[in-house]
């Protein structure tokens, strides 16, 4: 098999396992249950364009990207 | 002509609903290093269409001045300005959640654009949250022949495959994991970017391979104690790609809660990255690939940085200009490669829509 296509199938068995280990190991935490889990710091604490610019200005200055399951680049600046 | 898209469409979206809320937002960043300054003001939109439905559209302006047009090099100043809009939708179905969006981008010299398409689903009475996400870009450029020598033009194609798990581990923590999978293909050297090569020292321009594969893998725990208000976020990402560049950056991050709607983050970010396989500051004799580009070189980078949100009505703002939320963020970068030490920071207001 193929390096990248061997990081591939391991980056997705690594999440699956931890989707299902974390799923099964733990309690499952009920609607009334949330209410912190709903505060903005928990769900996200930067705001869209605070994300974006920070996004795009490490895109224009590291040589890695990604992880946060959006598109980067699209600009000359590179 | 681009914002008029953005607006038409979000106002094509909302028309069809009897009730809308959401929020707008007005932001302005500004970063500073050696040889390069960005400046840009942004407004970004968050609407529900209806019940089911989410609006977010955004329309921003970068107004990039640096020392060269290929930053981090010596050279004469130049300045440009580059429009980004976009806009994406996300339509709840219950326990699944599909979507899609565009993100357009226009520089006198470049233009960029990005469709994508967005899935999730909710399993466990939504204890736990698979998401995808597809995107395809096209990228081109042109230098309109601005050296005199001869017009440069390059393509570029993005696509990228996302997939994401979010769990709840208590009713005070949940984990995430995020892996990227981004391959792209075409023309990825700066167009003005030109290397050091020979002896006597002359310059020719950057060469690098028209195919990258970029994997991300990125994992986060965020956890709130309950007695002082605190969130507490971790976050790791691994990087590699096909070029050798590998990087990894721990993240720690720290947002008290001080009641009354103002709170504060403290933030510490490390990256390193190691060289892609072709870098050199300095060629012997012409290569079929070479770069000088201060980000495809080893290098470390540290970011401490503050950030504060207080309502206005804190400040004594009366009646509905009193609910706009104002943040203030100022980060300091510190990086060990030709760039040098940066700064950045934005100030924001967030402003509720009711109607």
């Amino acid at each position: 098999m193929a390096r990248p296509l061997r990081i591939f199938v391991a980056a997705v068995a690594l999440m699956a396992i931890a989707g299902v280990g974390a799923g099964a190991g733990c309690a499952r935490v009920k609607p009334h249950q949330r209410e912190h889990l709903s505060r903005q710091s928990m769900t996200a604490d930067q705001e869209p364009g605070e994300s974006r610019f920070e996004q795009h200005a490490r895109g224009s200055r590291e040589g890695a990207d990604g992880g946060t399951g959006e598109a980067g680049g699209g600009c000359g600046c590179n | 002509m681009s914002l008029r898209l953005s607006v038409v469409l979000a106002l094509a979206l909302c028309s069809s609903t009897a009730r809308a809320d959401g929020e707008v937002m007005f932001r302005g960043a500004y970063y500073k290093e050696r040889s390069t300054r960005v400046q840009q003001p942004m407004v970004d939109a968050k609407l529900d269409v209806g019940e089911h439905g989410e609006l977010d559209a955004h329309f921003l302006v970068d107004v990039i001045t640096s020392a060269s047009v290929s930053a981090g090099q010596d050279g004469a100043e130049f300045r440009e300005v580059r429009y980004e809009n976009g806009a994406s939708y996300l339509h709840d179905f219950g326990r699944f959640r599909l979507g899609g969006g565009y993100r357009l981008s226009t520089e006198p010299d470049y233009v960029s654009a990005f469709g994508t398409l967005r899935g999730e689903v909710s399993l466990a009475d939504k204890n736990t949250v698979i998401g995808g996400t597809f995107a395809a870009g096209h990228d081109a450029f042109d230098d309109g022949n601005a050296s005199g020598m001869g017009s440069k033009s390059g393509k570029m194609k993005t696509t990228l495959g996302s997939l994401s798990v979010s769990q709840l581990l208590s009713p005070l923590v949940v984990a995430g994991v995020t892996y990227d999978l981004s391959w792209v293909r075409g023309d990825q050297e700066n167009l003005y970017r030109q290397v050091p090569v020979g002896d006597p020292l002359g310059l020719s321009d950057e060469s690098v391979p028209d195919r990258r594969l970029r994997h991300a893998l990125f994992g986060s725990v965020r956890g709130f104690v309950e007695p002082s208000r605190t969130t507490i976020v971790l976050g790791y990402r691994y990087y590699q790609d096909d070029w050798k560049v590998r990087a990894h950056t721990p993240e720690a991050r720290v947002i008290q809660d001080f009641g009354g709607g103002i709170a504060a983050r403290l933030r510490y970010r490390y990256y390193r990255q190691t060289a892609a396989e072709f870098y050199q500051t300095i060629y012997d004799v012409e290569q079929p690939l070479m770069t000088s580009d201060p980000k495809l070189s080893q290098f470390e980078t540290q970011t401490v940085g503050v950030s504060v949100w207080a309502p206005l009505s804190r400040l004594g703002v009366e009646g509905n200009p009193g609910k706009v939320r104002a943040q203030l963020l100022v980060d300091y970068i510190h990086q060990t490669n030709a760039f040098g030490d940066a700064v950045a920071a934005q100030v924001a207001f967030t402003m509720p829509l009711e109607f």
